[in-house]
């Protein structure tokens, strides 16, 4: 196999790529120079604190702005009518129609995205039947509560059957056990071969249920891949602290970059060129009395800190 | 095209199937139909026959008074006067006008009364007291002398304020006296009907182009159209605004424009509501046109003088024509208001402008009543924003040239098609601004950079 047709294949199987992409607003940089692919069959975590650039650039990809630099295609083509109806958007504004009843409003999001009435009807029987929704189907949506609007608007954005589907922060003003509903709901139509880009800024739901990430903060990406290798090149250097004193080794720069302070424990991101075995030595000779010492995978949401406070 | 029909089909279905819009597209019609039979009714309540005796001492007046007052004679003269006004009466205008009369002459029962010999006193006495005892409602004293100078014939009635059976009673009276001093004269009353036949009067106005036209249009219709598409205009602009406002304030926008080009979903609003409007319009219009010529006739048989507006088919596709183009218009500014304020307080006060625009229409339809011709009505009459206002009116009033007819809608597709240009960007832009109200300045930067 020679290497332009392992790259052809290697391309086969990415549904989105965002190359050089900027987005400004007057003298406002939103979006900097950001490039990622997002493989087929993968849920992405689209991670970021807020106004790190994230609902900007998912308005991007579903073609509601267009980008001022750089370029967005999806499935191979740029942004089209008809790629776009392989979208399936959950925006973080929720909004629906209060006035409509349950079912008119399903059916108009999916005529909207071309789906023909009688198999609209179908789906729609089958979704709301599936959220538990079925008795609300001819109840007008104001009547509806936060929950339940919640499970209506994403029944809106999954009706046309898209391949790709993006969920912006999907769990906001669901109650625990609406959540764990919804994430099996997620990993059923993952299932089915279909891309997921899921952005929240609640790092450890993106723990559960990311296969890849990229991480924004301040309009620029931080870092992106495989969560598995992420966290393995933390593996090594992070380390999870208990002990009294030995605060002014912690405070060296020459050996540890960052501490995350916990309840009882404390994250010790190792600096480069430092190792372990080092730490425990300044340690102990500073007089630091240890009782626990253990090399850890950070959690996201350490890695996540200590990218963003750095 | 798919997405545009079913945005469409969505704002036209919102419109329509709401109890408001059923209301008052039945409401006007049910109005108008009060006014034409509610006269009918109070007639069949007011059936009491008035019981009435005549004094007549002379012997030549009763026996042509109670020929006068038969539903035939009365027929008759009904008929005139619905022809003066009608000018053609259908069978069914001629039924109508047949059951009024027949209900206006069994109003009277005649009571025997012998007044020969009697001097008026006494003839007073008698009958007052028949009054009193409630066998008689009313009686005419006729004088001895009826061809004196200062005669007059005397009703005494329980009901004087009855002034239907008044006004009945004058015309029979006075056309019996007329009858028998003819009579006296030994001139035939057909000779007299010959000789005193009105003259026609026809009112022809001579247009722009030279030719001549039946002038028989009277101002209320001009009016009442103007009113019409005034009252629409502005019910249809804001309920387009407030729809919008309400995709802005639930943040529905980010879905619609993730699955629509705004261009379809704004143009889909307004083509669905304005088929909307052109639905409730068409039922008012068809509505009034058949109660016109149902209604009309009993109006004029109860005595109400009314007359029929000239209106003929091309008219009415005028008429549609310029109610299309003032919607598109006005509609397309309030969907630019719309898509700039954050809600309805913001939405109204931005309102005003078109209002106050519109209204100005509305005044200068009062100068095109009077003078269709003159140049104010010209200009305004193709003006942009006057012209869906001012030219239905015109053409009520005296159908202008043509060509005057085809500027005024060349000049105002124009003006729409520049509208939604400018709209459809705002829209765009402004339908993904939260929070803040958009300035001048920056819908101008959103129009010139988009």
């Amino acid at each position: 196999m020679t290497e332009t047709a392992a790259q052809t294949m290697a391309e086969d199987n990415i549904t989105l790529k965002v190359s050089n992409v900027s987005k400004r607003f007057g003298d406002f940089s939103a979006v900097e120079d950001l490039s990622f692919n997002v493989k087929a069959g993968r849920v992405f975590g689209f991670l970021g604190p807020n106004g790190a650039g994230k609902t900007t650039t998912i308005r991007m990809i579903v073609g509601i702005t267009i980008p001022d630099e750089g370029e967005i295609s999806l499935y191979g083509s740029r942004i089209s009518q008809e790629v776009r109806d392989r979208i399936g958007y959950l925006p973080e504004e929720r909004g629906l129609y209060k006035k409509m009843k349950v079912n008119d409003q399903l059916r108009y999001f999916a005529a909207l995205k071309g789906v023909s009435q009688k198999e609209a009807d179908k789906r729609i029987d089958f979704w709301l039947d599936r959220m538990k929704l079925s008795e609300w189907k001819l109840k007008k949506t104001t009547d509806l509560s936060k929950g339940m609007s919640q499970k209506l608007q994403f029944i809106s954005t999954v009706l046309h059957e898209p391949d790709l589907l993006i969920l912006d922060e999907p769990f906001s003003g669901l109650d625990p056990v609406n959540v764990e509903f919804m994430k099996e709901v997620i990993a059923e139509i993952k299932s089915q071969d279909k891309t997921i880009i899921f952005s929240t800024h609640l790092m450890d739901t993106a723990e559960k249920l990311c296969d890849d990430i990229i991480l924004l903060n301040k309009s620029r990406k931080v870092i992106s891949g495989s969560l598995r290798e992420i966290k393995e090149s933390y593996g090594k250097n992070v380390i999870s602290l208990r002990c009294k004193g030995g605060d002014n080794v912690l405070e060296d720069p020459e050996i540890v970059s960052n501490v995350i302070s916990h309840a009882d424990v404390k994250e010790v991101f190792l600096a480069e060129a430092a190792d372990s075995q080092k730490l425990l030595e300044r340690l102990v000779t500073s007089g630091a009395v240890i009782t626990k010492f253990e090399l850890i995978e950070p959690s996201l949401n350490d890695i996540f800190i200590e990218k963003v406070s750095n | 095209m798919q997405k545009f029909f079913a945005v469409l089909k969505r704002e036209y279905k919102k419109v329509v199937f709401t109890w408001t819009f059923v209301i008052t597209t039945l409401l006007l019609p049910l109005i108008a139909a009060l006014s034409f039979v509610l006269p009918m009714l109070i007639f069949t309540i007011e059936g009491d026959s008035t019981r009435i005796a005549v004094a007549d001492p002379t012997g030549k007046i009763y026996e042509r008074l109670r020929d006068n007052l038969s539903s035939e004679k009365i027929m008759e003269r009904a008929k005139k006067a619905a022809e003066d006004s009608l000018k053609n009466i259908d069978p069914s205008q001629e039924a109508q006008l047949k059951r009024a009369s027949e209900q206006l002459g069994g109003n009277f029962t005649f009571v025997e009364y012998n007044a020969a010999g009697k001097d008026p006193e006494q003839i007073k006495n008698e009958l007052n007291a028949r009054v009193t005892a409630k066998q008689l409602d009313a009686y005419l004293l006729i004088p001895n002398d009826l061809d004196g100078k200062d005669a007059e014939i005397e009703l005494y009635s329980r009901k004087a304020g009855d002034f239907i059976v008044n006004s009945t009673l004058e015309d029979a009276v006075n056309s019996a006296v007329r009858s028998q001093r003819l009579a006296d004269a030994n001139i035939s009353e057909e000779a007299l009907n010959l000789l005193s036949r009105k003259v026609g009067f026809v009112k022809k106005s001579i247009t722009e182009t030279g030719k001549e036209k039946e002038d028989a249009t009277s101002p209320w219709a001009g009016f009442i159209v103007a009113l019409l598409i005034y009252v629409v205009l502005l019910v249809y602009g804001q309920s387009i605004m407030s729809a919008i406002v309400e995709e802005k304030e639930t943040k529905i926008s980010e879905i619609l424009f993730s699955s629509a080009r705004p261009f379809e979903l704004l143009m889909g609003k307004l083509v669905g509501v304005g088929l909307a409007g052109l639905t409730q319009l068409s039922i008012w219009i068809v509505s009034v046109l058949v109660l016109l010529a149902f209604g009309l006739a009993s109006l004029v048989a109860s005595g109400i003088e009314i007359e029929m507006p000239y209106i003929t088919p091309p008219m009415i596709v005028y008429f549609f024509i310029f109610f299309l183009l003032g919607y598109f218009i006005y509609a397309t500014i309030y969907a630019l208001i719309g898509s700039m304020v954050t809600n309805m307080q913001e939405g109204s006060q931005f309102a005003l402008p078109p209002v106050l625009v519109l209204m100005l229409g509305l005044y200068f339809c009062f100068a095109v009543v009077r003078d269709p011709n003159s140049t104010l009505a010209f200009w305004v009459s193709i003006a942009p924003f006057f012209a869906p206002i001012v030219m239905p009116v015109r053409i009520l009033a005296e159908i202008p040239p043509f060509w005057q007819i085809a500027l005024a809608i060349i000049l105002n597709i124009v003006t729409i098609l520049g509208l939604t240009w400018v709209a459809s960007r705002v829209y765009r832009v402004g339908m993904l601004m939260y929070g803040k109200r958009a300035t001048i300045p920056e819908v101008w930067k959103w129009i010139r950079h988009s």
